[in-house]
């Protein structure tokens, strides 16, 4: 019962964040903001974080991001799509590494400085960790290949390019440990239609979104 | 070191490191309106004036053809040698002379390529190297 409910889990919030990076990222690479950046530090982040403090088991974000990315490849639009699907896959497995690295999942106590500490710390990571995992899986997906070289010289870049996400990590985790000891719960008996319903909206608006800009 | 100690420490850490690239790339940025091309300095215009016109596969993007500038720019056997790109905030990305056959620059001075993945996409080339 508990695998069927962490498998649920990883559906729903993986396709949150895959509908969020489909729907709300192109709205912002739109408007000329930092879409990348925004989508990790608030929505990757958030959504994470979420997930692990209320499952508190390894493994899970490594698949939230394999559903995230697996929705933004229905979403050919805003970007470099393959680049985005794969940096969510990565960022996925970066989280999942740093918590289980850093045995967070025992920590009981988290003051406001150990959140917004991991705030900045996960964030960043996670995107720049992201940011160079794609910048080496692109191009070696691609007739061009991977220089070594290029990836070098924009190093610095890449390291500036974390700071936003890290700045917008400092709400973000304090804001999730909020919600989580808000104590909301959900009825089991409904947890299942609201997961499957939630996901399956996702995915079919996503879907149905790409039809019509196709169409159009 | 306890988590309770190390996690804010890493923290202040990677503000620093954040701040401080944040600060060199600003330092660093090129602006120039000229276009280093296998040591040679080009206007735009120029360029545009060198070589074929090229539109891209979806109609998208109009440009000159980066095969034809190539040549136009005196590079002789050009399938022998790769091509790094380089934008004005130092994005950089090297194509084979395949991926040039089916690249254009458009006026923006930004590269398409219609065979590679929108990474692909150098924005504001400040210099094409030939490697």
């Amino acid at each position: 019962m508990l695998n069927r409910k962490f498998i649920a889990g990883i559906i729903v919030f993986g396709s949150l964040w895959g509908f969020a990076e489909c729907i709300i990222g192109s709205l912002l690479r739109d408007v000329n903001l930092p879409a990348g950046a925004i989508m990790t530090g608030v929505f990757a982040i958030g959504l994470m974080t979420l997930s692990r403090i209320t499952f508190r088991q390894p493994g899970m974000q490594t698949g939230i991001g394999l559903v995230a990315g697996a929705l933004r490849f229905f979403n050919p639009f805003g970007g470099c799509f393959v680049c985005s699907a794969i940096a969510i896959m990565a960022e996925g497995l970066l989280f999942d590494l740093i918590w289980t690295r850093f045995s967070l999942d025992q920590k009981t106590t988290w003051t406001r400085t150990l959140q917004v500490s991991l705030g900045i710390t996960t964030a960043y990571l996670v995107y720049v960790g992201g940011y160079i995992v794609t910048q080496i899986l692109t191009p070696l997906f691609s007739s061009a290949g991977f220089y070594v070289e290029n990836i070098i010289v924009f190093i610095p870049q890449i390291l500036a390019s974390g700071l936003l996400a890290a700045l917008l990590g400092v709400a973000t985790i304090p804001a999730m440990f909020a919600l989580k000891n808000a104590q909301i719960r959900m009825q089991d008996r409904l947890y299942y239609p609201v997961t499957i319903g939630v996901s399956a909206f996702c995915w079919v608006f996503v879907i149905l979104n790409t039809l019509l800009i196709m169409w159009i | 070191m306890g988590k309770d100690r190390l996690l804010p420490l890493l923290a202040l850490s990677i503000l620093f490191i954040a701040s401080s690239s944040s600060l060199y790339v600003y330092a660093t940025q090129t602006t120039t309106d000229a276009m280093l091309i296998n040591g040679q300095h080009y206007t735009i215009n120029q360029l545009f004036a060198l070589a074929k016109h090229r539109v891209s596969n979806d109609s998208q993007y109009t440009g000159i053809a980066l095969d034809d500038l190539m040549v136009k720019t005196g590079i002789s056997h050009p399938e022998q040698y790769q091509y790094s790109l380089k934008g004005a905030d130092g994005y950089e990305k090297t194509v084979t002379w395949q991926n040039m056959k089916n690249g254009l620059l458009t006026m923006n001075r930004e590269s398409v390529f219609s065979d590679l993945p929108k990474a692909f996409r150098v924005k504001d080339i400040v210099s094409i190297e030939v490697k």
